[in-house]
């Protein structure tokens, strides 16, 4: 086991579990802190993965599908923000929704637009690049885990620090956690508490639609029906164990990644699937069980 | 600013919330709104804040008519509102809760904290306040709290500021600190609206008051030409009933005895202990959040405390609540919106609930709704409940009748025992009558009754004997004959100061 956690290969491994749970969940975060039970990120998460391998197989350049992946992600968002906010549809259903369009839709669009079936990859879609960081690559385990990731893994990690000062110093980070705690004071004075949940839909669909993109076009250069598996429900969790804190959720969501990315390695040991497959979810289990007990000596 | 509605109406479907009613505020004058519950003050003044859009009528500012859209129209022209429940965000300093939704910001939106922070501090010398800008607003009392609400309305610059109820919750020293901080105000020419129903502090702190009742303006003119009991007939419209009156007699046996009790909370309690006996009110004041709902939910068996509770000299601090309700206690939450009542149920099913003689009510394994509908009549005659029959969801009914039916409810049970918890929070002063003299009917009839309230005059009105609960410690005990308004307010914030009460 040892072994395993040493081995250089799987340290490179772990940003790019990380990435798409920490982005999805930093999306999520803005949501919960903003008054808006959001349980969608699994699909918003799944289009922008699409959209991802879509934008760069037509328009040439990851930075396009980069973009893609944006603003398909917003688009779920407004989607969210049109029943649940305009229409009063309750925000678990609209997330049921969002995450069964999600699935359909990309399904539907793989076969209209690539007609293929269950995955496609073409050499025609391109994809980030490793980003080796001079001084720090050379650098034993350090050097493995930080350099030659994603430029994705880096962006997410600045929009740890960015998101924090948002919502210390920002206008709108202001007005978001006052979305989410006491929405009359907003509208009391003179603000509307469900144009700030807009925009929060929209930056957390833009936050997810990155989240796809490392997935299909980062992690891999493919798109596979289903690719984002139950990664953006792990991002919910986090988002609710941490209460939308973007420093704690930076820890919670990488050992959530770095157990995801552990249980891909050990595959190669002989454990069925079936096991491995379950291990995110496990370690789920135990923080849960972790953080209530600490919570409830807290109360004593 | 000067501000005046004319011929303003409201509907509400059917019901004429306010009606025809024109009214005007002078730039530096302190003017008081007075009237009961849906008497439509607070209706008036949603529609002068651009809350509500009144059906017919015209707002003018400074002479010129005016139409809001939304309250941010309001406030863009100098309006501001304290509210009467606050609209703070606990979970931010008090600094964050000043500027929310008029932060001072750079063209990326980043909010330029130390601009707020000076230009706050002017406001501080100029009218004498003084508050930590840093604390969290979810650890400060209810008195800061409203500082808080006010420098909010004084930081956007309003000159006409409508207060909704502000001395509901304040102790006396805090209440004397808001009227000076009003007068400063009026000194520097802003205008103040103050809606109240307390008259003695109308007196105190208006140039002119306004009795509105029944969505009309009764009456309107200078506080020099009206008298407290003009303004108390015009309220109520008519003669005053006559005041209560207690008969003096001595407390009989113990009936609630409570030794060395501790709870553990957000604000804990104890060691206290403390007697209640039968054919007196036991009265304990203080500010809220003082360990008031943490003792008698210990009392109650809501929440886990240790020491020993006694009930008619048995002992009930193991028993759950269904025990201690059976051993011939009854309790009148504060909240009835969650505690008191079931409000997706109906008024005869509210009535009904926690009865110990279920056997009148049922028959066989099933309910026996003619006999709860009869039952839930006689309450609806006797406490005046304004209701559209025993079947009406208890959520139609108004705050007054909604209180009205929990205390109605458990005064019928006739337990040796009553606590009520602010037993008239919120309601009408007709509601508030019908509920005084029910308590103080149990109490001659040789009940004992512990009464928790944060309104002193409701302690002062109707306790034989006085506690006041400040951190958790109950101070020593004031006999009804010598209370003293400042001193129970000087206990009430700060531990034993007052030393010796004689007897």
């Amino acid at each position: 086991m040892l072994e395993i956690i040493l081995d250089p290969s799987f340290l490179a491994s772990i940003p790019r579990f990380v990435t798409p749970i920490l982005l999805a969940a930093l999306g999520g975060a803005i949501c919960e802190r903003a008054g808006v039970f959001n349980i969608g990120l699994e699909g918003m998460m799944l289009t922008g993965a699409f959209f991802a391998v879509l934008g760069s197989y037509f328009g040439g350049s990851v930075y396009v599908g980069a973009l893609a992946a944006v603003l398909s992600g917003m688009a779920m968002g407004a989607i969210f923000a049109e029943f649940n906010l305009r229409r009063g549809g309750d925000p678990i259903v609209v997330s049921i929704a969002v995450n069964l369009l999600a699935a359909g839709l990309t399904t539907f669009l793989l076969r209209a637009i690539f007609d293929v079936a269950g995955a496609f990859r073409d050499p025609a879609i391109g994809g980030f690049g490793p980003i080796d960081i001079p001084g720090l690559a050379a650098l034993p385990a350090i050097g493995q885990l930080l350099s030659g990731q994603s430029l994705l893994f880096y962006v997410s990690l600045v929009l740890v620090l960015a998101l924090h000062v948002f919502f210390a110093r920002h206008r709108l980070g202001l007005r978001i956690r006052a979305a989410g705690e006491n929405p009359a004071g907003l509208t009391a004075g003179g603000v509307s508490p469900n144009r700030v949940r807009l925009a929060a839909l929209l930056m957390c669909g833009a936050l997810c639609g990155l989240a796809g993109a490392q997935l299909s076009i980062a992690n891999v250069n493919l798109f596979v029906e289903n690719m984002s598996a139950g990664r953006g429900w792990i991002a919910v969790v986090a988002v609710l164990l941490t209460r939308g804190r973007p420093l704690p959720l930076f820890f919670i969501a990488s050992l959530f990644g770095a157990v995801d990315s552990l249980s891909f390695r050990v595959q190669g040991f002989g454990l069925p699937q079936q096991f491995t497959d379950m291990m995110p979810y496990l370690a789920t289990l135990v923080v849960l069980t972790v953080l209530s007990w600490i919570r409830l000596q807290r109360a004593r | 600013m000067r501000a005046s509605l004319e011929h303003i109406s409201v509907d509400f479907g059917p019901v004429k919330a306010v009606d025809d009613v024109s009214f005007g505020v002078a730039a530096g004058e302190i003017h008081a709104i007075v009237g009961e519950n849906g008497a439509g003050k607070s209706t008036l003044m949603n529609v002068l804040f651009g809350l509500v859009r009144p059906n017919n009528g015209r707002i003018l500012i400074d002479g010129d008519e005016r139409v809001w859209n939304s309250p941010q129209d309001a406030i863009e022209a100098g309006l501001g509102m304290v509210h009467q429940h606050f609209m703070l965000q606990d979970d931010m300093t008090v600094l964050e809760n000043i500027v929310l939704c008029s932060e001072p910001a750079n063209a990326l939106g980043f909010v330029n904290f130390t601009a707020a922070r000076n230009r706050i501090r002017d406001g501080f010398s100029q009218h004498g306040i003084s508050i930590d800008l840093n604390a969290r607003v979810g650890d400060l009392g209810v008195g800061q709290r409203q500082i808080v609400e006010i420098l909010k309305v004084l930081y956007r610059d309003a000159r006409l500021i409508i207060l909704d109820e502000p001395t509901a919750v304040l102790t006396p020293q805090e209440k004397d600190r808001l009227f000076a901080i009003l007068h400063s105000f009026a000194t520097d020419r802003r205008s103040i609206i103050i809606i109240t129903h307390k008259l003695d502090e109308v007196m105190e702190v208006a140039d002119r008051v306004s009795v509105m009742r029944g969505g009309r303006l009764v009456s309107s003119g200078s506080l020099l030409k009206t008298t407290k009991e003009r303004m108390a007939r015009d309220i109520v419209g008519g003669e005053l009933p006559p005041p209560l009156r207690r008969s003096a007699r001595a407390p009989g046996r113990v009936v609630l005895s409570v030794r060395d009790l501790r709870v553990k909370g957000h604000m804990p309690v104890g060691p206290l202990s403390l007697d209640v006996g039968a054919g007196e009110i036991v009265g304990i004041a203080g500010v809220s959040g003082n360990g008031q709902s943490e003792l008698i939910q210990a009392i109650t068996g809501l929440r886990r405390a240790s020491g020993e509770i006694r009930l008619d000299g048995k002992r009930v601090d193991n028993m759950d609540v269904a025990g201690r309700r059976g051993a011939g206690m009854s309790y009148i939450p504060e909240d009835r919106q969650r505690t008191g009542l079931a409000l997706g149920a109906s008024v005869s099913e509210n009535a009904n609930a926690g009865r110990d003689d279920v056997g009148r009510f049922s028959k066989g394994p099933f309910l026996d709704r003619k006999a709860m509908a009869d039952f839930a009549r006689g309450l609806i005659d006797r406490y005046r409940i304004k209701a559209a029959g025993p079947r009406a969801l208890a959520s139609t009914l108004s705050g007054g009748n909604k209180q009205k039916l929990v205390v109605g409810r458990e005064l019928s049970r006739s337990t040796p025992l009553v606590i009520a918890e602010n037993p008239t929070w919120g309601v009408d002063i007709g509601a508030i009558e019908l509920i005084h003299a029910e308590l103080l009917r149990m109490r001659d009839a040789g009940h004992a009754i512990l009464l928790v309230s944060t309104e002193l005059d409701e302690i002062l009105t109707l306790s034989d004997r006085i506690f006041v609960i400040y951190a958790g410690a109950l101070s020593d005990e004031i006999p009804a004959s010598s209370a003293d308004r400042q001193k129970i307010g000087m206990l009430m914030t700060s531990r034993r100061t007052a030393t010796k009460v004689e007897a």
